[in-house]
């Protein structure tokens, strides 16, 4: 039934509903399990636990636990409503327990899956009914800066957010099974300065745990390394070992693991042009060394003091090429303000540039096209990453040219859309008139970015309605408890009623009435609140006799 | 530019909001202009002021948005009176802050850009044809194809590069998400108020 439901809204996804309905692959049970836990008051539906969820490890229940309530009460998910109504009246089953885990941010959780799946693959398999949300990203970033703070943790996050691709995975593999979970989320959550840098590290692990060419992400990223470092050499010749050294400490430091100056993660610089120095050579020399090790494919990061030391020089670097420019600029603001905390404000991107060290993988090629390829390739492939989390159903598509496809359709079906609504409400409006109709469309958006105090609230209120009006057939909300003559709750109370009696049918008829009813009084409500600043027009006089009396 | 994806990502209400407010702001500006209008004509305001108000709610922050604009008031629109009453008075315009310098002069270049890229995509694959055996450059071929049918579709997208590229379209998407969330509520709350 739920395999059903979640086919018939993958299909339908797109034309449809436009809500965000697809399915993870993968839930982990303590998601569910920390989040119907602290969500005790209206998840009467949670049925019995999972066994396998209550053994799981301490470390990944503390982060679950911070994680559900942050999740439970920042629901900025706008879509979702109805379904999550419709299969929450389905029945407990055990299957229930995961949709209601719906607000989870997808790429954090696509990249924690990893660890759990493999120590609890038979829960997984349970948990395939799940049906998550995305642009929940915020949702965790703000959750991931409540995770405590650990010095030594710090420098590990300053690793993994530094790595990319396969070093990842290979941390992952060494670490085992849940400690990457734990040192990831807290690491990602002591990067939490700004929100970008979550971004980062989100797009980072995801595209380390799902990329199925981790391989190559690991060579791409490794190229970057060498890619940076060829810009500059291609760009302007200069002296090595001034750099050099100066990036020679951060990268013992890192690689050592010590990295204890508070200065993280590593900078990446680019050099469009003069002020760089050609590193290439010493840091082939030097990065044999450490690419011994297998960590060969980091952007390193220079110290605070180093980048101003660059900066100063740097000056005024006249942009290699102009679209470069932009990017490489925000992406080290990214970085720097990684390491820097906060660097003034979001429009600290100096306008001046700055530099992205990066080390030449071993046994690659130095050659500065293909280095300069490298790096491009790879920020296409982490931006490709966030894509696959925004569009539905491109979670389980690999390959550029699929998800170009993917991406091209839906863009294109939204684009259809857009079209189609608006020749309908120029049907539905003889004139270009909206106050009205724009105050109810805010309370459906209000209501709409409420999900989950939704989900609290439909349980109740359809087993309590019920017994409160026997004898009337149908949807009668008379005596309709207004809960804090708030209108959004009553939006809401209306849809859930809706959807729990009619099974999920939008709006019929026989239901109309009462729900009009309901909306004047809603806007009746509205107008005596606040003060639209629109002018009421011929559809202002509404019988106010229809005013049903709410206690 | 992730910064500013991420942060319209978590409140995807707030920009809804805001799409609303402006798209009611523009319509009430074109509604005097005419008594009867054909339902084609007002589908266009409707689609014109919706599509003006989504991008102006980026402030010019982000590519698509600022070529949008352009594109609506540039001088060989038919339209261009009908965006800029849309727009409201120059005075009231966003300034388009927090603008990278090179991505300011693309849209000016509009014209200039267009014919070489698509001379040198063209060049491109013509001169990959004898290997197309490879399977790396068969791929780079498909790739490069539905990277310029994307450009295609995002407005302003003949500039921007690989990378750009998507971001830009992660925007538009979430842009174009929020824009037909709206658009839907407010045909329902139409149908509802009008059923009565």
């Amino acid at each position: 039934m739920d395999i059903g439901e979640k086919d018939k809204y993958e299909l339908g996804k797109r034309d449809e509903h436009n809500n965000i309905n697809y399915q993870a692959p993968v839930l982990s049970t303590d998601w569910q399990f920390g989040g119907a836990n602290l969500t005790s008051a209206g998840m009467s539906l949670v049925p019995t636990t999972n066994p396998l969820a209550i053994g799981s490890s301490c470390a990944s229940a503390s982060l679950v636990d911070s994680f559900g309530s942050s999740l439970w009460e920042h629901p900025s998910n706008s879509q979702n409503m109805g379904f999550c109504d419709i299969s929450v009246q389905n029945g407990a089953s055990s299957s229930n327990a995961m949709e209601i885990g719906k607000g989870l941010p997808n790429s954090l959780r696509t990249s924690i899956d990893r660890p759990f799946d493999m120590g609890w693959n038979a829960a997984s398999a349970m948990l395939k009914g799940g049906i998550f949300l995305p642009n929940t990203t915020g949702i965790l970033a703000q959750t991931l800066s409540q995770l405590p703070a650990d010095s030594a943790f710090i420098e590990r996050a300053a690793r993994f957010s530094s790595f990319n691709g396969g070093n990842f995975c290979d941390m992952v593999n060494s670490f085992g099974v849940p400690e990457p979970m734990g040192l990831y989320a807290r690491g990602v959550g002591l990067m939490q300065g700004p929100d970008d840098i979550f971004a980062v590290n989100g797009m980072k692990s995801v595209s380390v745990m799902e990329s199925q060419k981790s391989k190559l992400d690991a060579t791409e990223a490794t190229r970057d390394a060498g890619l940076r470092v060829e810009n500059r050499a291609k760009t302007s010749p200069l002296e090595n070992e001034r750099k050099s050294e100066s990036l020679m400490q951060p990268n013992e430091e890192v690689k050592q693991g010590t990295g204890g100056s508070g200065n993280e993660s590593d900078e990446a610089e680019i050099s469009s042009r003069d002020g760089g120095q050609d590193e290439l050579s010493t840091l082939d020399g030097t990065g044999g060394e450490p690419s011994a090790k297998g960590l060969s494919s980091k952007k390193r990061k220079k110290s605070i003091q180093d980048a101003e030391i660059d900066r100063a020089k740097g000056g005024q670097t006249s942009t290699k090429t102009a679209k470069d420019s932009p990017e490489n600029q925000q992406k080290q603001s990214m970085m720097i303000n990684k390491t820097t905390g906060k660097q003034g404000s979001p429009a600290s991107r100096p306008p001046k540039e700055e530099y992205i060290h990066v080390r030449a993988r071993r046994g690659q090629a130095t050659n500065s096209h293909s280095l300069a390829e490298r790096v491009r390739r790879e920020k296409i492939s982490e931006r490709m990453k966030f894509l696959q989390d925004l569009v539905p159903g491109c979670s389980k598509v690999t390959g550029k040219a699929v998800m170009l496809d993917e991406i091209i359709n839906y863009v294109q079906s939204l684009q259809r859309q857009v079209e189609f609504l608006s020749m309908k409400l120029a049907t539905v409006n003889p004139r270009l008139d909206f106050s009205i109709e724009a105050l109810l469309a805010k309370d459906i958006i209000q209501s709409r970015a409420g999900p989950s105090s939704t989900l609290g609230f439909s349980p109740d209120l359809s087993m309590g309605y019920p017994p409160l009006h026997p004898s009337q057939p149908g949807l009668v909300q008379a005596p309709l408890p207004v809960i804090g003559n708030s209108s959004d709750v009553i939006h809401r109370a209306l849809s859930s009623q809706l959807t729990s009696m009619t099974g999920g049918l939008k709006e019929p008829n026989q239901h109309s009435n009462a729900w009009e009813d309901e909306l004047h009084n809603v806007v009746q409500m509205n107008y005596g609140t606040s003060a639209p600043s629109d002018s009421l027009d011929v559809n202002g006089p509404r019988p106010s006799s229809n005013r049903k009396v709410e206690l | 530019m992730v910064t500013i994806l991420i942060s319209r990502m978590r409140s995807p209400f707030s920009l809804k909001q805001e799409f609303l407010k402006k798209w009611i702001l523009g319509l009430q500006r074109c509604r005097s202009s005419k008594k009867n209008m054909s339902i084609f004509e007002r589908k266009k305001v409707i689609k014109l002021s919706a599509d003006v108000a989504v991008a102006s709610a980026r402030k010019g922050i982000t590519c698509w948005s600022r070529a949008l604009i352009a594109d609506a008031v540039k001088e060989g629109n038919a339209d261009k009176h009908l965006a800029e009453k849309i727009l409201g008075p120059a005075s009231e315009r966003q300034p388009t802050e927090k603008v990278p310098v090179g991505a300011m002069a693309y849209n000016k270049r509009i014209r200039s850009k267009k014919i070489p890229k698509r001379g040198s995509v063209i060049r491109r694959t013509i001169k990959c044809a004898p290997q197309a055996a490879r399977p790396s450059s068969i791929v780079k071929r498909l790739v490069g194809k539905r990277r310029q049918i994307l450009r295609s579709l995002i407005p302003g997208g003949e500039f921007m590069n690989g990378v750009s590229l998507i971001e830009e379209t992660l925007d538009y998407i979430i842009s174009l998400r929020a824009q037909v969330d709206v658009m839907r509520s407010l045909a329902s709350a139409s149908k509802l108020v009008n059923l009565n």
